[in-house]
């Protein structure tokens, strides 16, 4: 039974309404959420950039090994070394953070730059990048990765250059495309029409007005796709080695004593992972939906 | 007697249709004359008509006449420059002159601007203005085409159809137009909403002076807008003159056809009953010979009337627009009598 | 008095706005009727609700809230039903001074009663065609393979030979030539106007005795556009199918109708023969006919090259729609007598001269 009533005070124009009505309610939290996690992140990063932390992330404690959660002084307990889990929690988002920028900025300036060449001037150059961009996204990323590393050494920038240059099709692709969909809407040949300056309608229209949503998402999405990346190859051993904390390999040294009982060390860096991503995945997602209009007005 | 504004001779837009990768690179394909050898002028303050059922190049006229895309050969002048050459850079002063009326009504409005912004941007395109000469010329613009000055905080898609149209035409009026292309500007409207375009066109043209170039194939409409009206069929034209001729006293077979389907939804006389089913398009066997002489004669009462006489046939043998009294102009061998 | 095939009475179907949290009143309240062998056309402009009514008739509205309201009476030889039969158990209306103000609808439910009653009649009692014959269309289907299907599927040729030749049959009716050679062309390959006539050969082919039109001609070049108003012509007085024919275009209306209801703003604001409500009399007409009629070019003021007659405002956006008469704010035959009237009191139908029912207070006086 569906229930349909008419306010009796109308409401005029939609761009007035307040936002919880103009959104489904599922996009605003998806957004909460990933903000949270976001400013969150930031904020630790910045605390680990300056050494505002709790302990040092490297001092060991013999007398208080793997002490669980909520323990005096110790928030998230130590680990099996007896160190400050928080403290290398902490630690551990440097080891993904501006990397994970670096993969998302190549990514982004070098697939839009394609993107606007092949969409908007088309002809042999649209072929030509269409051919390379192709050609690179043919490519297995995590081999490509594993290439990389054997070839020089695990270095977590290595890795996220091939991981910023693996994700420029999928920007270019996307611009390319959006163009095209404008172009077939009589868009830009209108801006054309009317005089203005090809600078303008790149950076005005296209890409600020167009493609300011699809940007965002690459963004987010890619930046949870980086973390990923970096928690799974140091999990593996091929990323950040230690006694340098990343969340995977915190993972990963935990994980001898997991079967021992304790849990704790393990599962506390697998928690961040999860939630972090999470949090960037549903940023993304959320913008997604309601930058884009998908869940009909 | 008033000046030129617009000369077109003998324009020809050709496209070429690529089968694949490697014949785009090797410039092997086949090619449709969407505009074929087109020439006519425009005077200031003259509306000239043009029509044709869908696919016989009145779109792509406007287009290379604007110079949005480069014409394949001939020339267009416009104002007396020679704009068939010109970069990109050359053209952009030119362009304030010369606008266009897309069909789409959505064309030109970013959904993502509100009518305010738009109007800005097309204001100052040309110069720098302050805030409050942007407003003024704004509220005036708004006066002109008859919208309400609470429209300037919509967004495209909180406006109607007919108001989508008129900030469409004063979007093109702010950058300063001389000329206006205007393809299919009525198309899309209601027919209540067409009368309002329609008379707002009119009364701009006697206020400001305009030219326009009116594509469209509802006829009724242009003969009341046109002061001549050219006819087009498959890229040619195939008559052209004063629009009480050409619609009165058509000389071309194809031009009497469509002025007489009109009068035949409106009366139940039948006239000359034709076979008309054989949509002429761009399909296979259209293409293959391109200039097979008279490309209409495939539809054309008078050649089967006539017996299918050689001339029309004839790929040599290309009807060509001859004049035939008081700058009327038909491409016909066989043209009806006046 | 012969029953009327199709009797449409105060159907309302509405639309739901979430953003503007209110009802589209698409279509609020249409009564008409259809008789036997006769063409009835329905004018309106963009909002009118005169496809959501076809669509309403043939039971394709799935959008939310839907159907409300009214019932539609169908009556031919072989059936008698009405189409919205058990509506009322699904919905539940929430009036407050005459206005819909909530409803409740069980929509699966009605859905599938619905559903109940329409598949039997949709192709084979009730035909429709839609004003894009290409998207209607089958692409991947061969045009005569399309109507075989609906040959077996609807009629007593159910061999796959018989129902091919009926299929033949329909393609000569139509005057598409060379049906033979046309039966296995697909739609991508034929024109505009083909593809209409090959979708009227389809609605035809099924024998039904109510064909429903939404803008036939809408789309298609000029030439053609008369040529399928010639088809349609031959085609009514062949087979003496009755026609609910909608469009925007008064030409093809007039030319088809023998009586013609008039929409606006969801409602019908004038019925009667075509030579009544389409004729050149204007004092025996609603104000918004009027304006139509003077709206359009015609030979006088081509001639005259004077200014169209057109309507100040824009047409009715059905969810403002204002408590009084709804061609108000447009109407330039306002009286002060009437004014108050037309401002707050929506007018009813009523009959000016025999068969001719307009809505509109400058009437009133008139009523018999």
């Amino acid at each position: 039974m569906k229930k349909y009533s008419q306010t009796t005070a109308q409401i005029g124009d939609f761009s007035q309404l307040p936002l919880s009505q103009k959104y489904a309610w599922v996009d605003l939290l998806y957004v909460g959420y990933g903000l949270s996690i976001v400013a969150l992140v930031l904020v630790s990063y910045v605390f680990g950039m300056l050494d505002l932390l709790p302990y040092d992330p490297q001092q060991i404690n013999m007398d208080l090994l793997m002490s669980p959660p909520f323990s005096e002084g110790y928030i998230l307990g130590t680990d099996f070394m007896g160190r400050d889990i928080r403290s290398r929690l902490i630690m551990g988002i440097q080891a993904y953070f501006l990397p994970g920028m670096l993969a998302v900025s190549i990514s982004l300036v070098v697939g839009v730059v394609l993107g606007i060449l092949s969409g908007y001037y088309g002809g042999r150059l649209e072929t030509v990048i269409t051919y390379i961009t192709n050609l690179v996204d043919s490519f297995p990323r995590l081999v490509l990765i594993l290439l990389v590393v054997a070839a020089f050494k695990p270095d977590i920038y290595y890795i996220m250059i091939v991981m910023g240059i693996t994700g420029i099709p999928a920007v270019s692709t996307a611009i390319a495309n959006k163009i095209r969909f404008l172009a077939q809407k009589n868009f830009i040949e209108a801006a054309i029409a009317l005089g203005l300056r090809t600078r303008v309608i790149i950076f005005k229209h296209i890409l600020w007005y167009n493609c300011r949503a699809l940007l965002i998402i690459q963004a987010t999405l890619g930046m949870g796709e980086a973390i990923l990346l970096e928690t799974s190859l140091s999990y593996l051993g091929f990323g950040v080695q230690e006694p340098v904390p990343s969340w995977g390999n915190m993972v990963q040294s935990g994980a001898n004593y997991f079967l021992q009982g304790n849990f704790w060390p393990s599962t506390a860096p697998a928690l961040a992972i999860l939630f972090t991503i999470l949090g960037f995945n549903l940023l993304g997602d959320g913008l997604n939906n309601i930058l884009e209009d998908r869940r009909g007005k | 007697m008033s000046k030129t504004i617009l000369e077109v001779i003998q324009l020809s837009k050709h496209f070429s249709r690529h089968h694949s990768l490697l014949q785009k690179f090797k410039r092997r394909s086949e090619v449709i004359p969407a505009v074929d050898n087109i020439s006519f002028y425009l005077r200031e303050n003259e509306t000239m008509g043009l029509v044709g059922e869908s696919g016989c190049g009145k779109t792509t006229v406007g287009r290379t006449v604007l110079r949005l895309t480069k014409p394949t050969s001939g020339s267009v002048f416009f104002d007396g420059q020679e704009i068939t050459y010109m970069s990109d850079s050359e053209l952009r002063p030119i362009r304030k002159d010369m606008q266009l009326i897309f069909q789409d009504l959505d064309a030109g409005l970013n959904p993502k601007m509100r009518v305010q912004s738009i109007l800005q941007e097309a204001i100052s395109v040309y110069g720098h203005l302050s805030d409050a000469e942007v407003r003024v010329k704004s509220h005036m613009l708004l006066d002109q085409v008859n919208l309400k000055y609470s429209k300037l905080s919509s967004y495209p898609s909180e406006l109607s159809g007919g108001e989508k149209r008129r900030v469409g035409i004063a979007r093109v009026l702010a950058v300063g137009a001389k000329m206006i292309v205007a393809d299919e500007p009525t198309s899309a409207l209601d027919v209540s909403i067409q009368a309002q375009v329609v008379n707002l066109l009119r009364d701009l043209q006697k206020q400001l002076g305009l030219s326009y170039l009116f594509i469209s194939h509802d006829l009724q409409v242009v003969e009341m807008m046109s002061h001549k009206v050219a006819v087009m069929y498959l890229g040619k034209i195939v008559e052209m003159g004063l629009t009480e001729r050409v619609s009165g006293a058509a000389r071309h077979p194809y031009t009497y056809i469509l002025w007489s389907s009109l009068v035949e939804k409106q009366s139940r006389e039948a006239l000359q009953p034709v076979n008309l089913d054989r949509r002429a398009s761009w399909g296979v066997f259209d293409f293959e010979r391109p200039t097979r002489g008279c490309r209409f004669a495939p539809r054309c009462p008078v050649y089967e009337r006539r017996g299918h006489p050689q001339e029309c046939t004839d790929p040599e043998n290309e009807p060509k627009l001859r004049d035939v009294g008081e700058g009327h102009q038909v491409a016909c061998h066989f043209p009806l009598e006046g | 008095m012969t029953q009327p095939l199709l009797k449409i009475d105060n159907l309302r179907t509405y639309f739901y706005a979430r953003s503007k949290q209110s009802f589209v009143r698409a279509v609020d309240g249409v009564s008409l009727e259809v008789g036997q062998r006769e063409t009835v056309g329905v004018v309106g402009e963009s909002g009118s609700g005169k496809s959501i009514a076809a669509m309403s008739i043939m039971g394709l509205i799935s959008a939310g809230p839907g159907v409300i309201g009214g019932s539609i009476q169908y009556a031919s030889s072989r059936v008698q039903k009405n189409l919205l039969e058990g509506l009322q158990d699904f919905v539940k209306l929430d009036e407050r001074d005459g206005r819909v103000m909530g409803v409740s609808k069980n929509e699966s439910g009605w859905q599938k009663a619905s559903e109940h009653t329409m598949k039997n009649l949709r192709g084979k009692e009730i035909s429709m065609i839609f004003q894009n014959p290409r998207a209607s269309l089958n692409p991947y289907i061969s045009v005569g393979e399309q109507i075989t299907e609906a040959v077996r599927l609807h009629t007593v040729y159910k061999s796959r030979k018989e129902a091919r030749e009926r299929a033949i049959y329909w393609l000569e009716q139509v005057r598409i030539d060379s049906p033979r050679l046309r039966f296995n062309a697909y739609p991508a390959a034929m024109s505009g106007g083909m593809c209409q006539r090959a979708m009227i050969a389809m609605a035809l082919s099924s024998e039904p005795s109510l064909l429903i039109a939404d803008e036939p001609t809408t789309g298609l070049d000029a030439t053609i556009q008369s040529k399928i108003v010639d088809l349609m012509e031959e085609i009514k007085n062949g087979t003496g199918i009755s026609t609910l024919l909608i469009s925007h275009d008064i030409s093809v209306i007039s030319r088809l109708a023998d009586r013609v209801a008039v929409m606006y703003g969801g409602a019908v604001v004038e019925y009667g023969f075509a030579k009544q409500v389409l004729g050149a009399d204007a004092s025996i007409k609603h104000p918004y006919t009027a304006a139509l009629l003077a709206s359009v070019p015609s030979e006088q003021k081509i001639r005259d090259k004077s200014n169209l007659h057109a309507i100040d405002g824009d047409v009715l956006d059905t969810i403002n729609v204002p408590p009084g008469c709804r061609f108000f704010a447009r109407c330039n035959q306002i009286t002060p007598e009437i004014r108050e009237r037309c401002a707050t009191l929506h007018p009813d139908l009523k009959e000016i001269a025999p068969g001719h029912q307009v809505r509109c207070w400058l009437f009133e006086s008139k009523a018999t």
